[in-house]
């Protein structure tokens, strides 16, 4: 019983002393998750990478496009080099800086629905919840999202 | 999921030699390669788009060695081959789709699609990428450290295991 206490005891502390040193390196990594825009069709995993961060499409609700069957690319990239990249995996959120008034800016956002890209600010109302700001020029004439985290469900036994 | 390589120093770039000098202003040209460069994804993956990294930095004195003048910068850069050799049993298989990119730390600088493959050939262990013919690379590759970003994505699960790859490049420095 005292093993197994001590154990436990010493896994703790090793896990606490790893999280406190994430922390410590990278505040803004609390950003990193998976999260779902308000429309609820498409999931987007943001990483870190380097010092900025980036999201990823890793989920679609529809991944296949409908007039071919087969997986959806980007079709809308203004580079028609890259119209034949998958839009699963597709980085929508790019180069976010994480700065000291708790925001994440300087990044963008594309939309692949019509292929533009934006300037965005991401705020974090809550842990759970997002609040995306996409603009051109000027932030107070841009719209604004929600995105909400996903929970990471503990794997079954 | 993910990898993040550390290993910054280790560099495989190799100055494979001036093409031409040219006169006039324009510059001179130069290819440089990243050589096996190695990025692995730790399991368990899940099916679907997973990310590893490489990070690598281009130093112009050392790879110009004589050639190279005080105050020499990259001018232009473009990317003219990306080759991924898939290091280990799997091959190409299970795989979708491949793609590179490159980012960099520098907040005036924007991640850029720089190669990919979609779909990729099967029963097969290495695979030339398709190239973003536009994407021009000069702010990124002089700026420091630069991030090698590898987008795979697996066709199913491997809950256990890894998977291994090996990344080619060659660039096409313009220096002034």
């Amino acid at each position: 019983m005292i093993k197994k206490i001590a154990l436990w005891t010493a896994s703790a502390l090793i896990a606490f002393s790893t999280l406190n040193f994430d922390l410590q390196e990278a505040p803004g990594d609390k950003l990193v998750g998976i999260w779902e825009p308000s429309n609820g069709r498409a999931r987007v995993k943001i990483d870190r990478i380097g010092t900025k961060y980036y999201g990823r499409i890793v989920w679609l609700i529809e991944p296949n496009d409908p007039e071919t069957g087969l997986p959806k690319t980007d079709k809308n990239n203004p580079d028609p080099a890259l119209q034949k990249v998958p839009l699963k995996g597709y980085r929508m959120l790019k180069d976010f800086v994480y700065q000291a008034d708790g925001t994440w800016s300087e990044g963008t956002i594309y939309d692949p629905l019509n292929g533009s890209t934006y300037n965005c600010v991401i705020k974090m109302k809550d842990k759970n919840t997002l609040e995306i700001r996409g603009y051109i020029g000027v932030q107070a004439l841009g719209r604004t999202d929600v995105w909400k985290r996903l929970a990471v469900q503990p794997a079954k036994k | 999921m993910h990898l993040i390589n550390k290993k910054i120093p280790v560099l495989a770039l190799a100055l494979v030699g001036l093409l031409c000098a040219c006169s006039g202003g324009s510059g001179v040209v130069h290819t440089v390669q990243l050589k096996n460069a190695e990025i692995v994804l730790e399991g368990p993956l899940f099916a679907g788009p997973n990310q590893g990294q490489y990070a690598f930095s281009i130093d112009l004195a050392s790879e110009l060695g004589d050639q190279f003048q005080e105050g020499m910068q990259i001018n232009a850069a473009s990317l003219k081959s990306a080759e991924v050799i898939v290091a280990d049993s799997l091959g190409l298989n299970h795989l979708n789709s491949l793609v590179l990119s490159l980012a960099s730390d520098n907040p005036e600088v924007s991640m850029l699609e720089v190669a990919f493959k979609n779909p990729l050939p099967k029963e097969s262990s290495s695979v030339a990428l398709d190239l973003a013919p536009e994407a021009e690379l000069d702010e990124l590759l002089r700026d420091g450290t630069v991030y090698l970003v590898l987008d795979a994505d697996l066709a199913e699960d491997l809950l256990e295991g890894s998977r291994k790859f090996q990344v080619n490049l060659t660039f096409e420095l313009t220096t002034k």
